[in-house]
Parts: C-alpha cells; sequence; structure tokens
C-alpha cells in the first residue's frame, strides 16, 4: 500500500520483524492478541490508551519518513 | 522465435480502470508498446499480443494458465511481459505468466521497476528492470528487448541484462572442497574481511515510503486488520491458516466493533481478548471519536481483513496490492492497519 | 599418530580374506559370520567398483576399513569393536578407496542413493570407492532397533577385519598425522573445529565411544581418536546432510587445516545437537567458552541435519563471535526447486561468514543403470531402483557433505567466481 502512494501506519507487537520486512510507519502496540486494546487496564483506561495508540498512527501517517520509523510516545511504558 | 507479448488492458488501448475486469483476449499482432517493441527484436516476430484487464489477471484463480493457454494458440516460443513499472496488480499479472510460461518450459522474460510489489511472483523466471513510470517507456523497452534477443538466443540473463528480482542460486562444483573454502574464509575473516561470504544473509527489503497525507482531519481514511477479525459466524469462511483471500465488510453507521458482532478466526493467538472487546483488533469505537472531532476527516464506508497465520509471503503481497487497488478506486488516502 | 595407507585397486569374493598389491579378496563365509546375528535373517555381500552402471539405494552407514597396526595400543571403534578408551596413538593402517556400505531399509532411515558413475556421482564420497554393500533381512519379530545396533557391529567388525589383511602389506604411503598445535605465540592461527552431532535417539544418533552425546555438555577430542573410529554415526535421516563414519573417519575440515602451513588445528570440540532452545543455548555457550579455553584464534563450525541443526549453528557462531574469534559455519541452502527461495531458515545474526555446501532442493537427473542394490524400488520417484529419475539433490548421499568433504557450492546466476 505504502509503494502505491498510501501511507499506512502499522501497528503491531513484532517490531524487530516490521523493520526487517521495510515497514515505513510502525506504531509498537503492547500485545499480539490485542494490537488496539491492553487487557490489564479497565475498560475506561483500555479505550483511553487505545485512542492514544490511534493517535499516534494518525501522526504517522502525516509524517514523511524515508526508512522504517517507530512512532511511539512512551505508550508501551505499563501505567500505574 | 515466435513472440506473444502480454500487455494490461491499459497499455492495449481498452481504457483504464473501467476495462480492468477484461478477461484474457487475443489478437494476432503487436498492440502499442509492442510495435515499438518488435521493431527492436528485430527477426523475431511478435505474432500475437494477449492482453487482460488487471483485476481480472490479479485476481482470478487460473488466470495466468488462461493467458499460457492462449499464447500458446497462437503459436509462442517465447513470452514477453509488460513493462509493468510500478502498477502492482500489472505488476503481479506479468510476474504470475512468466512464472508459469518457466514451470512448463516455455522461455519467457517480464519487465518492471524492482520495487514493483509482483516482482517475487516471478520465481525462477527473468525479470528485467523497467523505469518507474509509462515516460520511461522508450528506455524500458530498449532494455527489455536486448534481453528478449538474448533469452531468444539461450543465453542466460544476469545483472549485466538488467536483471532484477531474485536471482535463482544454482548449485556449481568448484575446484576446492566446502571444507577448503571454510578455512580460506576463516583466514580471511580473521584478516578482517568481515563481508566475505558465500551465503549473503538476508537483506532489509527496500519500500520508497508514500508521502505524508497533509492533515488527518482532511482525510478520507481506513482501517483495516491481519487479525482475522471478521462478523460473528465468519459468513465468507476466512481461513484461520494459510488464508488464501482477504474478506471486505460495511462499517458505516456502526459505532463501535461490538462483541458479539464479530469475532476474529486468526489461529495465530488466542482470540479470547479480540472476542471479548473486537475494538481491540479494530479500533473502531475510537475511530468514530476522532471522527466526530474533527481529527479524522472521514472514515472508509468498509474495512478489509484477512489472517496472517502461516500465510506465503507472495499472498500477503498479492493481497497488499489488491487492498491498495480498492483503496485507490475508493480515494482513501491513508490506512491504519492493526497487525498481530 | 601415522596413517599407513594401502591403496584397494581391485576387488574380489574369493576362499580367504586377503589383500596384495592392490587387491582385496574377501570370503563371503567371513562376512556372514562376522554379521551373524538374531536379528538378522540374512546377510548378504556385493562388492560395486566406481564407474560402474551401479546404484546403491537405501544407503545407511558406510564406514571406511581401518585397524591398528601391531604394537599400538588400542583398537579401532572403541566401545563397539575395541574396549571403549581413547585412541588416537600409534599406527592406524587404512585401506584407501574402499568401504563398507550397509544398505537397505531401516524405519525413519530417509531413502539416500549413490550413484557409482555419470554426474552424480562426483557428489558422493562413496561413489569413488570400491564398497562392500551389505544387505539383509531382518529376522521375523526382531525390534528394528536391535537390527540396526547388529547392522551396525557388524560393519565395523568387517571394516577391521579387512584391514587386518592389510597388516603386512607393504604400504603405499605413510601419512604423519600432527596431534593438536600448543598455543605458540610465534607461530600460525590456531583453528577449533567444532563439530555438532545428531542426537535424537534412535535411528537418528551418533555415537561417541559408543555412546551418545544426547544431554551431554561439548567435549574436547584429539585429531586421532576420530581417526580410530572414536565416532560411529547410526542417523539415517536426510540423506545429503549425512555424516557417514566414513567420513568422520576422515574429517575434512581437518585435512584442510593440514593441508596448509599457514594455520594449524588447536581444538577439536564434539557437541550434541539439542533439541530444545534453552539447551542448544547451554550447550552452544559451553563451547564457544572451551574455544576461548583452547585459545585457538578462530573457529569452524560444522552440523548434522537440516533446519533444526541450522539454529545450533547460528548460536554456535554468534556466542564465538561475541567472545573475540572470528567463526565460520557450513551449510546447506534450501533455496527451493528454482534457486529463488530464501537459502536458510535461521542465519547467524553477527557472524556472518558461512560457506555453501550447496542447494538441497535443485534437482539432477540420473540416468538408468544397470544394476541396484538395497533396495528394489525408489519410492521418492515411486519407480524401479534402476530407473533413470530425477531427484533433488538433497537425496544423494552425502553430496551437501556438511562436514565440507564436497565441492558443491551456489552460484546466483550470471554471477562469476
Amino acid at each position: 500500500m505504502e509503494r502505491a502512494g498510501i501511507p499506512t501506519a502499522l501497528l503491531c507487537n513484532l517490531v524487530g520483524i516490521a523493520q526487517r520486512v521495510g515497514a515505513p510507519r510502525i506504531v509498537p502496540t503492547r500485545g499480539i492478541p490485542y494490537p488496539t486494546g491492553d487487557p490489564s487496564l479497565d475498560r475506561e483506561r483500555e479505550r483511553a490508551y487505545r485512542r492514544r495508540l490511534v493517535e499516534q498512527a494518525l501522526v504517522a501517517i502525516s509524517t514523511p519518513v524515508s526508512e522504517p520509523t517507530i512512532f511511539d510516545s512512551a505508550l508501551t511504558a505499563q501505567e500505574a | 522465435m515466435r513472440v506473444v507479448h502480454y500487455l494490461n488492458q491499459f497499455f492495449a488501448g481498452l481504457g483504464g480502470e473501467d476495462q480492468a475486469g477484461t478477461p484474457p483476449t487475443l489478437r494476432e499482432e503487436p498492440i502499442g508498446p509492442g510495435r515499438r517493441l518488435q521493431a527492436l527484436i528485430g527477426e523475431h516476430e511478435i505474432v500475437a499480443t494477449v492482453f487482460c484487464g488487471d483485476d481480472y489477471a490479479a485476481g482470478t484463480p487460473g488466470a495466468a494458465e488462461q493467458i499460457l493457454a492462449l499464447a500458446r494458440s497462437a503459436g509462442a516460443e517465447l513470452i514477453v511481459a509488460g513493462p509493468a513499472f510500478t502498477s502492482g496488480r500489472y505488476g503481479l499479472a506479468c510476474a504470475s505468466v512468466v512464472a508459469a510460461a518457466a514451470r512448463e518450459g516455455l522461455p519467457a522474460l517480464a519487465s518492471m521497476h524492482p520495487e514493483n510489489p509482483g516482482i517475487e511472483e516471478a520465481g525462477g523466471a527473468p525479470v528485467i528492470e523497467s523505469g518507474a513510470t509509462g515516460r520511461e517507456m522508450a528506455v524500458s523497452l530498449e532494455r527489455l528487448a536486448a534481453a528478449t534477443v538474448k533469452l531468444a538466443a539461450g543465453e542466460p540473463l544476469g545483472a549485466a541484462e538488467g536483471r532484477v528480482g531474485k536471482l535463482p542460486r544454482r548449485n556449481v562444483l568448484v575446484s576446492e572442497s566446502a571444507a577448503a573454502r571454510a578455512v580460506e574464509l576463516a583466514l580471511a575473516r580473521l584478516g578482517g574481511d568481515r563481508e566475505a561470504t558465500e551465503i549473503p544473509l538476508p537483506s532489509v527489503e527496500h519500500i520508497t515510503p508514500a508521502a505524508p497525507i497533509a492533515d488527518p482531519g482532511q482525510a478520507l481514511i481506513a482501517i483495516l486488520t491481519e487479525g482475522g477479525l471478521v462478523p460473528a459466524g465468519n459468513p465468507d469462511r476466512l481461513e484461520s491458516a494459510r488464508a488464501t483471500k482477504w474478506v471486505r465488510y460495511e462499517i458505516a453507521g456502526l459505532d463501535s466493533a461490538n462483541a458479539p458482532d464479530f469475532q476474529s478466526v486468526h489461529g495465530g493467538f488466542a482470540t479470547t481478548w479480540a472476542n471479548e472487546d473486537p475494538n481491540r483488533m479494530l479500533p473502531l469505537d475510537v475511530a468514530r471519536e476522532l471522527e466526530r472531532e474533527g481529527a479524522i476527516g472521514r472514515l472508509h464506508s468498509e474495512y478489509f481483513s484477512t489472517a496472517g497465520n502461516g500465510t506465503p509471503v507472495a499472498s500477503a503481497k498479492r493481497f497488499g496490492i489488491e487492498w491498495a487497488a480498492e483503496l485507490h478506486k475508493a480515494n482513501v488516502a491513508a490506512v491504519v492497519l492493526t497487525a498481530t | 599418530m601415522q596413517r599407513i595407507v594401502h591403496d584397494v585397486r581391485s576387488v574380489e569374493f574369493g576362499e580367504q580374506t586377503r589383500f596384495e598389491g592392490g587387491h582385496l579378496c574377501v570370503a563371503r563365509s567371513e562376512v556372514t559370520s562376522l554379521c551373524s546375528d538374531p536379528s538378522l535373517a540374512t546377510v548378504r555381500a556385493s562388492w560395486v567398483s566406481p564407474g560402474e552402471s551401479a546404484r546403491i539405494v537405501g544407503p545407511l552407514d558406510a564406514v571406511e576399513p581401518r585397524a591398528k597396526g601391531r604394537g599400538s595400543a588400542g583398537g579401532v571403534f572403541p566401545g563397539f569393536v575395541a574396549p571403549a578408551l581413547p585412541g588416537g596413538a600409534g599406527a592406524t593402517h587404512v585401506l584407501r578407496g574402499s568401504a563398507v556400505v550397509v544398505a537397505g531399509f531401516l524405519p525413519r532411515a530417509q531413502e539416500a542413493v549413490i550413484e557409482m558413475s555419470g554426474e552424480a556421482a562426483a557428489l558422493s564420497p562413496l561413489a569413488a570407492t570400491h564398497n562392500l554393500v551389505i544387505e539383509f533381512e531382518p529376522a521375523p519379530d526382531a525390534p528394528w532397533e536391535e537390527v540396526e545396533a547388529a547392522l551396525r557391529r557388524g560393519a565395523l567388525r568387517l571394516a577391521a577385519h579387512l584391514a587386518d589383511a592389510a597388516l603386512d602389506a607393504e604400504p603405499d604411503a605413510i601419512e604423519e598425522l600432527p596431534g593438536l598445535a600448543a598455543p605458540d605465540p610465534g607461530g600460525p592461527p590456531r583453528a577449533a573445529l567444532v563439530v555438532n552431532l545428531q542426537t535424537q535417539g534412535a535411528f537418528k544418533d551418533v555415537f561417541v565411544y559408543g555412546r551418545s552425546m544426547a544431554g551431554a555438555l561439548p567435549t574436547l577430542i584429539e585429531p586421532g581418536e576420530l581417526e580410530d573410529g572414536a565416532v560411529v554415526s547410526g542417523q539415517y535421516g536426510h540423506p545429503g546432510l549425512k555424516n557417514p563414519t566414513y567420513l568422520h573417519q576422515n574429517n575434512p575440515v581437518i585435512a584442510a587445516l593440514r593441508a596448509r602451513s599457514d594455520v594449524a588445528l588447536g581444538a577439536l570440540i564434539l557437541c550434541p545437537e539439542p533439541v530444545d532452545q534453552a539447551t542448544k543455548e547451554l550447550v552452544s555457550a559451553h563451547a564457544a567458552r572451551l574455544c576461548r579455553a583452547c585459545g585457538v584464534d578462530f573457529a569452524i563450525v560444522t552440523k548434522e541435519g537440516g533446519g533444526n541443526a541450522d539454529s545450533d549453528m547460528a548460536l554456535k557462531m554468534d556466542m564465538i563471535e561475541d567472545l573475540g574469534m572470528p567463526a565460520v559455519g557450513l551449510f546447506a541452502e534450501m533455496s527451493g526447486p528454482d534457486g529463488t527461495g530464501a537459502p536458510l531458515v535461521a542465519p547467524p545474526a553477527r557472524a556472518t561468514a558461512m560457506v555453501s555446501t550447496g542447494n538441497y532442493d535443485e534437482r539432477i537427473a540420473l540416468e538408468r543403470v544397470e544394476r541396484a542394490l538395497g533396495r528394489e524400488r525408489i519410492a521418492l520417484a515411486d519407480a524401479d531402483a534402476t530407473a533413470a529419475l530425477e531427484l533433488p539433490t538433497a537425496v544423494i548421499y552425502a553430496a551437501l557433505s556438511p562436514l565440507g568433504w564436497g565441492r558443491l557450492t551456489c552460484r546466483e546466476l550470471g554471477q562469476c567466481a
């Protein structure tokens, strides 16, 4: 899709693989089974985390990049 | 040699996207760029052109074999496909056709840009480098013609002829044993040469990133997933592993991906969390919120889904090419893709 | 130690086992008695020689006839024939150009082929030897493990017995084999050879002094111990990637090191190939430490088996490099029939110097032969054993020799040397 000119934010857990296959816009997630989730949080906090993740994705698709780039505003850090 | 040329609907002069469903068709003469190609390959005759719509060629199972059969019916002794430049479905079609020809022992070569996502479909068949766009047709045809003449003469095509994509690795008997070569290689490395090796490490694939969109608040954005999320009951039977297809469903008017309306059928991880709250796989709830607030201009009315579990790379590439084509048709500007 | 080399130039069966003037004669009755065992109903011997229009189908192990000279301490094949004690000193007689090859069906034994003439002959070390082929029928109800053990004992006894016939013959060559080189600041760089042995249980095990190394940590031995048959193969998978006893006796990397004066063998390390990740890491880390303890300048690592064994290779090479010693590994490629697939499933991350022993999947054409031994049909090709066939290179015995015997490598189409 990137090659076709459609900027694509890839939300994934295995960041190393994404880099190796050359995905230009990578947003790290907290777990394979829940890319836009975190079951360790209560519903409200999880939804807030999900929103920030998608906002990060919007940053990624509106940022110029030249090589695999990770977009992560310390979202992967666990919250209190 | 009797050459048959493969073109897509656009270069055959039929039209654009509206003709992308055209089935394989035979015309017993060179068409469009084929005329210039004929002039360049001299004594070899382009006895026919087979053209086909990009959607049909890239999306219909058995299309490559159908195209090949038509070419053979015109007496093809050698097949030339393209140039496909960076056009994904066209590149995929050209690569599939030459791969099918190679499997049947028919000499064949394709032309496309090295970054065309379809390039790996060609398998062991040669792909010759073309420019990135149709503006470079003339120089691309010259290189393709030269390679065609060499192939017709039974000569191997390598980097010197503009060959791109995976070069096949072939067994060769050399004068030194592997053991002797290992000693030699070790001494070289000890002496400071850290590059020498007989087996290259896999290289990081290079993808030229798309330009960013200026403002997501003005853009049509799609949310897609590789996590196997489908409507409850999996109506179109998306496979849990080695998926052979992708599926698409309407989300217009939906504010959230609610259980029990959705489920994940991905076989590569425990789907309990995604099934509990499908927004953990397809973030529809927050995407709608962002759309309402103007942070996302508009959310695309569909989402696409497949299951990336044991999927051959070639299939995944094909899905990506097809998604790109569909998104282009719908004027989608950017994508948020969740992966597992 | 010394290798006393007797070249075998012609072979036959006769009344007595004799070796004279390069001619080896074997008494069938002795083959029968040396291989006799309750788990074997019948045993049949045939000679097949290089250049013949012949094919051995289902070769299992191959052993080079060797015996210790009179007055030499110990014996050959310790743990099976001789008592299990380290040998590797004194003189060892070798019937060069001959081998005992057991052939037939065993469970888990993947079908292999040795082609004695034609293009494929260049790919197997056993195509260049006069082979005493031992075919067999198991006794009814004999457990396969016992059949296999009996075949092994029989082949090793036979190999020692044949070489005994040459003890008094005038040698064709005497080869002085240096032991391990001690650390020497003024001397040439010293190599560690790290030999990974498959240890996956019945029919997929390799014996050291008659014992499996499964569950063991790496150990150090001397090259002479290999010469005297301390390592014996009981591994019958992956024909192209097999290390027969014959190649343990004639280790190609040690030979390559000895052929040069600008390098020496400083350490010889045997390691099991564990089947779980944690143990692989332990064994590999330990092997790297042994390399360091021996003060070697670099290491060469070999394996046995396919992709699983590659992960042992990768771990060892990276860990050895992390300790400051360059490492080189010998790998076979699995690039698919057209050679465009990824060569390796589990390459090393930092130790990037690898030798290719060829592409496993590339197909090779074999012509029809007049005679086949071992089995009557080739199940893989669903054909008669003598038929003309097309097979992956993987089926040719030791063609991708992980010990480095072969001269195959992979080149990209259009690439020059």
